[in-house]
């Protein structure tokens, strides 16, 4: 039971893993700052956990498909992140790649069905 | 938040920052900053803020993206058949070459006490040579580690199968086609179970050599005459020591061609061109090297047969016969045509199987 349980958590993880990179710069048009973005993910139903997206941000910011900067005006220092030119070049192919996979996989589990 | 509050969240900072690169740390923990207190606002409390934000190292490990190990997945399997070779390869000249030393150092040895000084001296031979290989072993396991994770952090690209896949022919195919990107064309024919090289028999050759090697370079006097005489032990070694300085290198040279050549065997496994060229030429150098050794180079000790007879005061007639047939000369040249015939030998039995059953150019 615990090993089932196991299992199903671990395959949980790797299908979400998948799916945060798209997740996170579809929300990155305009700049973010991080707890900004966990709360806004979390209404629409696709939760990161903070533990993640946190390094992850930090990651695409690496990788140039996000820039960040530091706003001291508030009353505390923020970082903004938000999505690049690269960023957004990048965003579009996953999207359309997500997008026939979607309906790929939708067609895969309708079949089962009936 | 209260003094308390703070604490918990400057500890639970330092918690996952001190696990990170000094280069993240300063960001990190500003970013942490703003996190937690957000969290904290949120919820209203920070026992529920680091509660959902969870174990400090899970955190950390999240941000290290970079290796977290010194030999990668993709240079493992090399690495642990090199080491299990290289262990092979140390231990056993160690331990072989021990026992002789142990059985040099024998001193005084008469028919009454034989027994227990040969045990004596392979108990010696054997404690000093099981310290020594694993201490050595040690040592050889840390080189191999350290080159391979040397090369790890360099992606230097060794990969064996391409030496498999070397042959002259496949120079100018690789010219033609662009240089990494895989096609079907790369498919090696699966090689004849009669063209792969016993690994077993790569490995036994290379200790062999390396054995001769440090016994040549370390203790040339035990390749002697040994005899008792009056309880103590006398040898009349059969090599000329005293020009030692010039031949060693001589020999030592001809032995390491040798090794190479068993080196490269090991690592392509199979008989291919590669192979057949290495035998050639390095069987042609050694010839080259065995006749500067024997012929050229005064190898033998000259007074061999005077020592000898001095040495045996008490000769027999058997002794006498058997001094009067030594023959510096004749032993060169039978010692000559030995290694010459053995070296064509081989030489013959690798062309044959190359061509036979070989992994050849003319399959693509």
């Amino acid at each position: 039971m615990g090993e089932e349980k196991d299992l199903l958590s671990s395959l949980l993880l790797e299908l979400r893993r998948g799916t945060q990179t798209i997740s996170v710069l579809s929300q990155m048009k305009e700049p973010k700052y991080g707890y900004a973005l966990v709360q806004s993910l979390e209404e629409k139903g696709v939760a990161i956990d903070p533990n993640t997206l946190y390094p992850l941000l930090r990651r695409l910011q690496n990788q140039g498909l996000l820039e960040s900067k530091w706003e001291t005006s508030g009353a505390k220092p923020r970082k903004y992140y938000q999505r690049t030119e690269y960023g957004t070049k990048i965003y579009e192919q996953l999207k359309t790649y997500w997008e026939n996979l979607s309906d790929g996989i939708g067609r895969l589990l309708r079949e089962e069905e009936t | 938040m209260t003094p308390n509050e703070k604490e918990l969240m400057k500890r639970y900072i330092y918690q996952v920052t001190r696990r990170l690169s000094k280069a993240q740390r300063d960001e990190v923990r500003m970013e942490l900053e703003e996190l937690i207190s957000d969290m904290f606002a949120d919820k209203g409390s920070m026992e529920k803020a680091l509660t959902q934000l969870g174990d400090p190292a899970e955190f950390a490990k999240q941000y290290q993206n970079d290796r977290q190990y010194l030999i990668g997945p993709e240079y493992f399997e090399t690495y642990l058949w090199f080491v299990r070779v290289v262990l092979i390869c140390t231990a056993v000249p160690i331990l072989a070459v021990s026992l002789v030393h142990a059985f040099g150092h024998v001193s005084v040895f008469t028919s009454q006490n034989a027994a227990p000084v040969i045990i004596r001296a392979i108990v010696d031979g054997l404690t000093t040579g099981i310290t020594d290989a694993l201490i050595s072993c040690v040592s050889a396991f840390g080189a191999v580690t350290l080159i391979f994770a040397i090369m790890e952090r360099q992606k230097v690209k060794i990969e064996m199968k391409k030496a498999e896949k070397w042959s002259v022919g496949k120079l100018a195919e690789h010219k033609k086609t662009a240089e990494s990107r895989w096609t079907p064309s790369f498919l090696e024919p699966v090689p004849d179970k009669k063209a792969i090289i016993s690994r077993g028999d790569s490995i036994v050759g290379i200790v062999f050599i390396v054995i001769f090697c440090v016994l040549l370079i370390s203790a040339p006097q035990f390749f002697a005459v040994i005899f008792t005489e009056n309880e103590t032990v006398k040898t009349v070694p059969v090599f000329n020591l005293e020009q030692w300085g010039y031949i060693l290198p001589v020999f030592v040279l001809s032995l390491l061609i040798g090794l190479a050549d068993e080196i490269l065997r090991l690592v392509v496994g199979c008989y291919c061109k590669l192979v057949m060229i290495s035998n050639i030429v390095c069987g042609a150098i050694q010839i080259v090297l065995s006749v500067v050794v024997l012929k050229v180079l005064p190898i033998w000790n000259q007074n061999f047969v005077s020592e000898l007879q001095l040495a045996l005061e008490d000769e027999t007639s058997q002794t006498t016969k058997f001094l009067s047939l030594w023959n510096a000369d004749m032993v060169s040249n039978g010692l000559l045509t030995f290694i010459v015939l053995i070296t064509l030998f081989e030489i013959g039995v690798t062309i044959y199987k190359t061509l036979r059953y070989g992994v050849s150019i003319k399959n693509h």
